[in-house]
């Protein structure tokens, strides 16, 4: 099995020439576990609220990678 | 002749080079694999579509400059501009953030990931931010953790967060670090309060401690074996934005973003000055516009109206950001505003000395706008007007000068706290100066103010 640590070697290796850094790396595993939870819980949260028809507030700053006919959420 | 863009070496995957004035850029077949599916995923199409990145057709040139590990050459749309984050106000370093991170999330939906996210990756154009950098992305590998997050901390969001609880002038330090501002300094410098804000907390104070922590090791043990999925970078990018989208400047008002409220001109002088501007501008045809000292762009706007594509200079924030803000609410496309202190303009930075380039390496522009302008550098500088000309003589083709005489009230209060020292400093000798370096084409008064303003050409062009 391929082991976390052989990946990232694997791949900084093969690909990257920016130097993410030890800590910037460790940070962000323990930072992404947390937030990714968050996502979820936030992406049941919408449904629900739709399910009850609440509306989203108006953004001051809508996603720049949107095409105008579509109606995703930022 | 190929003319490489010196500032496009760190990465591998291509590189920039001018041939015949035109923009190209070579990607070279190490990267060939990631290109292909940044075309064929349809990523390329959604965001050049979305006007997020700039756009760029395949071309064949007879000889690629590198032909042996050539695959592609494309031809990227144009800058007309290329403009620095230490020039750019908060709004514009946040709407740049802001586009970074969307396009780093658009990118995963169709299994790409961004690998850069500096801020030297995003210029304006026509009114608005685009990513300019098509080989930033990658495709992305299940597990591995998005490689550019500290690259983000450091270029957006140290910046942001020291500009919003510190003060609003610290983008400048952006321009002593070309790599963004290290995590450990924003930390230091960035009050205690901003521990109680989750996303500075974590992104910044606990990033900078974890890297010092962990500065000169190897990954080893447990946590090396940890791997992040998708989920986990999505979470971390929405943190990211949600950070960002927080973070407001509420009070700007500065010394000059009120000028026009607070200055003497009456309103008839006012248009007079809009009046002759106009006359001028139609006589020189400009097709580019910096107008050095903008203010809030009040001036700028008879330029960017007229189709002329203007770039409004200004030393003060609050006056960038005014005329920032004015502009993207009124969608105005032919302004540009950008701080920068003419005392001590932005200099060529980085390995070799150009990796990014000095103001005066982005030009000369067609025509320079210096209203108001020349009694802050001759009196507030102690700059001697040769030397202005000399100065303006290297940026401008025309040039519109105002001059101001000592008898200006504005001139009046510039010389109330000091000594006089300034026995040339008047429209004999300014104009003595100015013939040095430039023709001039026609002189008008200003009607109701002691103030007249020059259209010059400058001599040889």
């Amino acid at each position: 099995m391929q082991t976390k640590f052989q990946l990232i070697h694997v791949f900084f290796k093969q690909t990257a020439y920016l130097d993410p850094g030890t800590g910037s790396l460790l940070i962000q595993l323990l930072l992404a576990g947390l937030l990714g939870i968050g996502v979820a819980i936030r992406i049941y949260w919408k449904k629900i609220k739709k399910l009850f028809g609440g509306k989203e507030k108006g953004e001051e700053y809508s996603d720049p990678t949107e095409i105008e006919d579509e109606e995703d959420e930022f | 002749m190929y003319h490489n863009i010196t500032g496009s070496f760190r990465d591998p995957s291509g590189f920039l080079f001018t041939k015949d004035g035109i923009l190209y850029r070579q990607i070279n077949q190490k990267y060939q694999e990631n290109y292909d599916r940044l075309i064929e995923s349809g990523l390329y199409e959604r965001l050049s579509k979305a006007g997020a990145m700039i756009s760029h057709e395949e071309v064949d040139l007879d000889a690629a400059p590198i032909p042996d590990i050539k695959y592609k050459i494309i031809k990227p749309k144009i800058v007309d501009f290329i403009s620095y984050p230490y020039e750019w106000c908060f709004s514009q370093l946040k709407e740049a953030s802001i586009l970074t991170l969307a396009i780093a999330r658009r990118a995963l939906d169709y299994d790409m990931t961004l690998k850069d996210a500096s801020a030297y990756n995003v210029q304006f154009k026509e009114g608005k931010a685009v990513f300019i950098d098509t080989l930033s992305f990658e495709i992305y590998q299940e597990g591995t953790p998005w490689i550019a997050y500290r690259q983000f901390c450091q270029h957006f969001l140290a910046p942001l967060s020291l500009m919003v609880y510190q003060d609003i002038k610290l983008n400048q330090l952006l321009r002593t670090n070309i790599d963004g501002i290290p995590l450990d300094l924003a930390s230091k410098l960035l009050p205690l309060k901003t521990r109680l804000n989750f996303g500075i907390l974590t992104h910044i104070h606990l990033h900078a401690k974890s890297q010092q922590r962990f500065a000169d090791k190897a990954l080893k043990g447990p946590i090396a074996d940890a791997k992040v999925n998708k989920q986990a970078i999505l979470g971390l990018i929405e943190s990211l934005i949600s950070t960002v989208k927080k973070l407001k400047v509420k009070k700007f008002d500065t010394e000059w973003n009120n000028y026009y409220q607070i200055t003497n001109y009456s309103s008839e002088s006012f248009e007079a000055k809009k009046d002759i501007i106009h006359s001028f501008l139609s006589v020189a045809n400009p097709n580019s516009v910096w107008d050095l000292g903008a203010n809030t762009g009040e001036f700028s706007r008879i330029a960017g109206e007229r189709g002329i594509k203007t770039i409004a200079f200004d030393i003060d924030h609050g006056a960038v950001e005014k005329n920032y803000r004015h502009m993207k609410g009124n969608q105005e496309e032919n302004i540009l505003p950008l701080v920068m202190d003419l005392t001590n303009p932005s200099p060529s930075l980085g390995w070799h000395h150009s990796e990014r380039n000095s103001l005066i390496n982005r030009g000369p522009v067609d025509l320079a706008l210096a209203l108001a302008l020349v009694h802050h550098l001759a009196i507030g500088n102690n700059v001697p007007l040769n030397s202005i000309a000399a100065f303006f003589s290297d940026l401008c083709e025309f040039l519109i000068i105002e001059f101001v005489p000592k008898i200006d009230s504005q001139v009046e209060l510039l010389l109330s706290s000091r000594e006089d020292i300034f026995p040339n400093y008047t429209i004999n000798g300014f104009e003595v100066a100015f013939k040095n370096y430039f023709t001039i084409v026609e002189k008008k008064l200003v009607a109701n103010s002691k103030r007249t303003l020059y259209l010059m050409k400058k001599i040889g062009s």
